[in-house]
């Protein structure tokens, strides 16, 4: 094999899925001592002689390091290249010490050194094992894999140490045949380097390839304001290309904060509510509950644990009073679940159902569930304004109802009504008069009373339908005791729920 | 009856209009049905004759009902209904702490003289001292523009013929509304006087709430103190 054809090899990290470590080990060093060797010397002993580490040498070369094999046997590499023509001003014996140090460029990221959340520096043999802990985590947080996607943020003063030492190589080996074929391959970032390395073992340990996923694996790389200090004397350094090491050689490296994260999944589906004491949502005043329990509580709760999600979030077309029944089709809810660990199935999801309609009291009923993208966000939203309602009330009223009442209510087609902001909201509300439609309404006779009768009704949503029954002291028109009211359908028409 | 067999069909057609198209039909039906069924089942009180001959006003269900029994002057009895409901807000997010901003509708009680008097009251004058009363434009959730009003503050005259008397506000609290259709239809205090009838909405301080308070009486006490049964 061609040196060249080795290097490209190496670059695109394209390496054969390994046996097993070992052999994936020897297998990079095979390859990196072919590319390694092409390196002129000149530039590497420079390079070490900055305190930039092996990995970034290796970077500013246009070719990526090794994920598999210990950062070490890379360095005693560069050092023989280094050596090829011993340098008068930086004995090697001196450059070995950089091996320890931390990079001057990439402060220890490409060197899989770090500071934990504990304030305690902790120093990877090689990508791998840094890999191997990010997938411990995500093992004990649980997690269902079926890919990831991996997010990494790094402070912007190393791209600014990037680009420094860069131009500093641009000085000083401009006009050198190799460096204008550096200058023609890709430029590989401190970002893009980490990335790539820890990616193929984590490919390896997950069992899945990387991509768009749901699963994020974010690092972040963050510095301390002691790092942010030094470093621009360390820009300066290298701006002035002539450099001596960075005088601090054990230079502060960043902090890495490792999470792993999915993002919301979206259960959509109807609810019914059967109990005039169970709020839509939770509902506490002054730390009392008000209310025996809520239907956000109460399906959220079950779905939650199901999911394995740290939080959840209640959304639901429209709302009904907690004295208010919601019966018939029920109304559209959309529950969303923050970091699920588990992907729920169909089969999961009809047991959430059963569980929820299995629960003591049969307060709220469930349907229609189902697992959802966020974009029905968007149409929940969009519905919501369109709807009408369809109410049942247990009406009383003061006469012997007539035929004539049945005809006349149900003669009744768009009635435009004018109400005056309800009493019972005015504390909280803007004073004003609305229009509203009541598209229709019929009367049901309830057997063996002729004053008590159930009024079935379709209105415009928004509508006060409480007020529209009992008047509001005149507020609102007509007049009658409603005694209890039920929704009984919610329109959504750009929802098929 | 015939009327009632129409209107349950029409219920039942709009019932299920927004249904999805692609599903089976007969499917759907059925599920239709069943859901019906069931609706029907629930909605119906489980025993007719349990429910009360008259079920309790919207007055009774929704306010707490306080007195001014003979306020500044014999037989001026008015009565603030404080609403019941408007110190609890549901609301989305759980939590917030709420303002218990309750608000107290202010109106003649069937004992005022006014209402005693031969034909009953005859005409209402908003137009009172300054302002009148009938102009206030309150806006915005903040109420702006509402009057500051002293339990002394006139609301309104009330004529019966010769006979005026002078209504006032009996709380400390903003101003909300007046309501206007008593201009045009001062009888309505006469027909009801407790619902289309009140004067104004009264909105107090909840800190002030407890002082007013002991200035009223309850219901049970003004029954006691005018002999009502
Ligand atoms: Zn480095």
């Amino acid at each position: 094999m061609p040196s060249n054809g080795a290097g490209d090899v190496a670059a695109s990290g394209d390496i054969n899925q390994p046996e097993n470590v070992t052999s994936a080990a020897d297998e990079e060093l095979r390859l990196l001592d072919e590319v390694v060797r092409t390196f002129p010397s000149p530039p590497v002993r420079h390079l070490l002689s900055l305190g930039v580490c092996p990995q970034c040498i290796l970077r500013l070369f246009g070719k990526y390091g090794p994920s598999y094999s210990s950062l070490s046997r890379l360095l005693s590499m560069l050092l023989e290249v280094a050596g090829d023509q011993p340098s008068s001003n930086y004995p090697t014996s001196q450059c070995t010490s950089s091996g320890d140090s931390i990079c001057s460029v990439c402060c220890g990221i490409l060197q899989f050194i770090y500071m934990d959340e504990k304030q305690t520096m902790v120093r990877k043999e090689c990508a791998n094992d840094l890999a191997v802990s990010i997938y411990e985590l995500a093992k004990k947080e649980g997690y269902q894999i079926d890919g990831f996607c991996l997010e990494v943020s790094i402070p912007s003063f190393i791209v600014e140490k990037d680009n420094a030492i860069r131009l500093s190589m641009k000085e000083k080996y401009g006009s050198e045949v190799w460096f204008k074929e550096i200058l023609q391959s890709e430029t590989i970032s401190v970002k893009d380097a980490i990335k790539l390395y820890i990616t193929e073992p984590l490919e390896t340990l997950f069992g899945v390839k990387s991509g768009p996923s749901s699963f994020r694996i974010r690092l972040t790389y963050s510095s301390s304001e002691l790092l942010k200090s030094q470093n621009d004397a360390v820009i300066k350094k290298c701006a002035e290309a002539q450099s001596s090491r960075p005088s601090d050689g054990k230079a502060s490296v960043c902090f890495l904060a490792i999470q792993c994260y999915r993002t919301p999944i979206y259960v959509l589906g109807r609810y019914l509510k059967y109990s005039r004491n169970v709020s839509q949502t939770r509902w506490i005043i002054d730390d009392e509950r008000m209310g025996e329990s809520s239907v956000e509580e109460i399906t959220g709760d079950s779905v939650l644990p199901l999911c394995r999600g740290d939080n959840y979030k209640f959304h639901a077309a429209g709302r009904e009073d907690i004295d208010v029944r919601m019966l018939g089709s029920g109304r559209p809810f959309l529950l969303e679940i923050q970091n699920p660990r588990i992907l729920p199935s169909e089969l999961s999801v009809k047991e959430i159902e059963e569980k929820v309609n299995s629960l003591r009291g049969k307060l709220v009923k469930v349907k229609n569930l189902k697992v959802v993208d966020d974009q029905v966000w968007a149409l929940m939203r969009e519905g919501e304004a369109e709807k009408q309602k369809q109410y049942a009330a247990l009406v009383w009223i003061s006469h012997e109802l007539k035929d004539k009442d049945l005809q006349i209510i149900s003669s009744i087609k768009d009635m435009k009504i004018l109400q005056k902001t309800p009493v019972r909201v005015l504390h909280r509300r803007s004073p004003l008069e609305r229009e509203k439609i009541i598209h229709w309404m019929t009367i049901e006779k309830i057997t063996g009373s002729t004053q008590y009768f159930l009024l079935h009704l379709c209105t415009q949503a928004g509508t006060y339908i409480k007020e529209f029954v009992h008047g509001d002291l005149g507020r609102t028109y007509p007049r009658a005791e409603i005694l209890q009211l039920d929704v009984t359908d919610v329109k959504m028409d750009r929802m098929n729920l | 009856m015939g009327d009632a067999v129409r209107a349950e069909d029409d219920r039942h057609q709009s019932l299920s209009e927004d249904k999805p198209p692609h599903e089976d039909e007969n499917a759907v039906a059925a599920e239709n049905d069943e859901q019906d069924d069931e609706l029907r089942r629930l909605l119906l009180p489980d025993d007719v004759s349990s429910l009360p001959l008259s079920p309790p006003s919207v007055v009774e269900t929704n306010f707490v009902r306080y007195y001014a029994p003979d306020f500044m002057k014999p037989g001026h009895d008015q009565y603030v209904y404080r609403h019941a409901n408007g110190c609890v807000i549901s609301i989305s997010s759980s939590f917030l702490r709420l303002p218990l901003n309750c608000l107290c509708v202010i109106g003649l009680a069937p004992t005022h003289v006014a209402l005693q008097a031969e034909g009953g009251v005859t005409s209402v004058d908003f137009n009172v001292g300054k302002s009148d009363r009938s102009e206030f434009k309150v806006t915005g959730k903040r109420k702006k523009n509402a009057q500051h009003f002293q339990p002394n503050s006139i609301l309104c005259n009330a004529a019966s013929g010769e006979a005026t008397y002078t209504i006032r506000c009996c709380v400390k609290g903003s101003l909300l509304e007046v309501n206007n259709r008593l201009i045009q239809n001062a009888g309505l205090l006469n027909t009801s006087a407790d619902r289309e009838g009140y004067i104004a909405i009264v909105m107090p301080k909840p800190t002030d709430w407890p002082k007013i308070k002991e200035s009223l009486v309850t219901f049970d006490e003004y029954k006691k103190l005018r002999k009502l049964s």
